[in-house]
This record gives C-alpha cells, sequence and structure tokens, in this order.
C-alpha cells in the first residue's frame, strides 16, 4: 500500500445542504418569533424564515464553489 | 358493493408505530426486550468474525481469514483512506469497521428468521450511535486545533468575511454541531422503521386478504400483495446494506472535516 491518497480539501457531505437549510431557517424563525413576541408584530417568522433560506442556500453555495 | 366493503376495511387492524413496542423479555422498570439482545448480539458476533479471522493470520490466508480481510479491506480502502485520507485513516480504521459491521449486522436482523426486527428502527439506539460518531469527530477537531480554533474552523466558512459572518456564524455552528448528529440518527432510524412498517403490510395485509377475507375477489390480491412482499425483502436488503455504508461513510467525513485545516 505505497500508493498515496490525498483527502480532497474538504469532504463533499451531501447532506450539508440540508443541515444549512434546516438551520438557517430554525435560527431566523426563531429570531423573528422573538422579535414578534417582542415589538408585537406577526409578520417577522415569514421574514426570518426567508432570510434563513437564502442564507443557507449561500452558505452551500459557497461551499460548493470552495471546491 | 366492492368499494364499501373496502372502506369498511372488514376486521383488519392495519400495523402502526404500536408494532415497534415488543414484550420485554424480562426485567421490570428497565425491561430488556429484542432489540436490546440483538444489539449484544450484534456486537458479539462482529468481534467473534474478526477475533477468528484474524487471530491465526498468515502470510497466505485460508478461506476464513480471506473473507475477514476482503471484509476489512472494503471498509478501510473504500471508506476510511478515500475520505480521511492516507496520512490519518489508521487511527479511525477499527472504529469504522467495528460500526460498519455492527450496523450492517443490525440492519440484517430485520430479514433474518427468528429476529424479524431491525434494532436501529427503536430511535433511541439510532441517537446513542450518533452520539458515539458525534463524540468522535468533535473530539478529533479539539485534540487537534484546540476548542478555540476547532470551534471557529467549525463555524466560519472560508472566503466569507465582513459583517455577514455574524449571520452566518450561528447557521453555521448549528448545521455541523447541532443538524448533523440529529439527521445522521434520523435517517438510519426511519429508514429502518419506514422498511420494517411496509414489509408487516404487506406480509399481513396478504394474509389477511388470502386467508380471512371473506371476499373471493380479495384472494388474488392477496397473493399479489405476498409476492410483493418477497420483492420489497429484497428492496430492504439492499438498504439495510446502503444505510450502514451512509453511516459509516457520513462518520468517516465528519472526521475529515474535523481534521482538516481549511473549512
Amino acid at each position: 500500500m505505497t500508493q498515496q491518497h490525498a483527502p480532497p480539501s474538504r469532504a463533499v457531505d451531501p447532506w450539508a445542504a440540508f443541515g444549512r437549510l434546516v438551520a438557517g431557517v430554525a435560527i431566523y424563525a426563531t429570531i423573528g418569533w422573538v422579535g414578534d413576541s417582542w415589538i408585537g408584530t406577526s409578520f417577522l417568522v415569514p421574514v426570518g424564515i426567508v432570510i434563513g433560506a437564502a442564507l443557507g442556500l449561500w452558505t452551500t453555495f459557497l461551499g460548493l464553489r470552495q471546491q | 358493493m366492492i368499494s364499501a366493503d373496502v372502506s369498511r376495511a372488514e376486521g383488519f387492524t392495519p400495523p402502526g408505530p404500536g408494532d415497534f413496542d415488543l414484550q420485554p423479555l424480562f426485567g421490570g422498570t428497565y425491561a430488556f426486550a429484542k432489540p436490546g439482545l440483538q444489539l449484544i448480539l450484534a456486537a458479539v458476533l462482529v468481534f467473534g468474525f474478526f477475533a477468528l479471522t484474524s487471530r491465526r493470520a498468515v502470510m497466505v490466508p485460508g478461506r476464513a481469514q480471506f473473507a475477514g480481510e476482503q471484509a476489512y479491506g472494503f471498509v478501510r480502502n473504500s471508506l476510511a483512506r478515500d475520505i480521511i485520507g492516507s496520512h490519518d485513516f489508521m487511527k479511525f480504521v477499527p472504529y469504522l469497521v467495528s460500526l460498519f459491521f455492527f450496523v450492517l449486522i443490525n440492519n440484517l436482523f430485520g430479514l433474518i428468521p427468528f429476529f424479524q426486527f431491525p434494532t436501529f428502527s427503536k430511535a433511541g439506539f439510532a441517537y446513542g450511535l450518533a452520539a458515539l460518531t458525534w463524540v468522535l469527530y468533535n473530539g478529533v477537531g479539539i485534540w487537534k486545533h484546540g476548542l478555540i480554533k476547532y470551534l471557529k474552523l467549525q463555524s466560519i466558512p472560508g472566503g466569507v468575511s465582513g459583517p455577514i459572518l455574524l449571520l452566518i456564524v450561528p447557521l453555521e455552528f448549528i448545521s455541523n454541531l447541532i443538524v448533523r448528529p440529529i439527521t445522521l440518527a434520523l435517517r438510519l432510524f426511519a429508514n429502518m422503521f419506514a422498511g420494517h412498517l411496509l414489509l408487516i403490510l404487506f406480509t399481513l395485509g396478504g394474509e389477511y386478504l388470502l386467508l380471512e377475507s371473506e371476499q373471493l375477489l380479495y384472494k388474488p390480491v392477496g397473493v399479489i400483495a405476498l409476492l410483493l412482499a418477497i420483492a420489497i425483502s429484497f428492496l430492504e436488503l439492499l438498504i439495510q446494506f446502503l444505510q450502514a455504508y451512509v453511516f459509516t461513510l457520513l462518520t468517516a467525513m465528519y472526521v475529515q472535516g474535523a481534521l482538516a485545516e481549511e473549512h
């Protein structure tokens, strides 16, 4: 076994995209919910969901471009 | 006429999550049921197989030693070395080999007569196994980089700078340290659970339609359902192998990600 196998610069975890989307939506929806109950509005949860999903997509894109 | 009969469903009780609550074999408060027994048996089998095939290892392997080396070599080369890289992988080979065959045997119990219950269709076992992987890759990362640097590597993606980091860091942190072990466990559990439920449904439903239904028309449908149950068993065989492979593959990937300098 003298053959060298160099690892990829970063493991391509096929589930990273899922994790990022779930994490993004969960965090920013929670922040939105806290904001909603603090200020008394009702639109911050959907805004948080959209922002979280967008950030999750963006980081996934960045991660793939790094390959 | 027939549709009315179907909607009444006669006396058939469809299988559900309740079918996974097995009678304890013994014990009161900390009841010990078949899945626990299978878990122990799988550990003994994996240990026994590799101990027997490697104990008196000789230069020219016999049949048993060859089988053991093939099994070991498969995980060592195609999972550990190709993912983690030739520099660090040997340290993790023992864990990855045991993990793969432990999960594989526990999954195969779902089809082996007299067991016929995939151990990891009980979510608790899958969470325990994912917790081991979580401890492993975080431990490896902290050991290699130190706590602060490791957390930095795990939560700051490469190529991002400026105030946007404030939004990205919590996302990356949660996705790498909290979502990962949960999806790892859920994937294994859900696949085993759904597959077993499907098998129960087709076998019990087929048996009911064929033997207990009073409608003559239903009997051929019962035969079809039982034939499909056999086909699904083969599909399950594939999924059981695949899930053991994926679990080990992702464990190796997480270890590699924790070791990597650049994230």
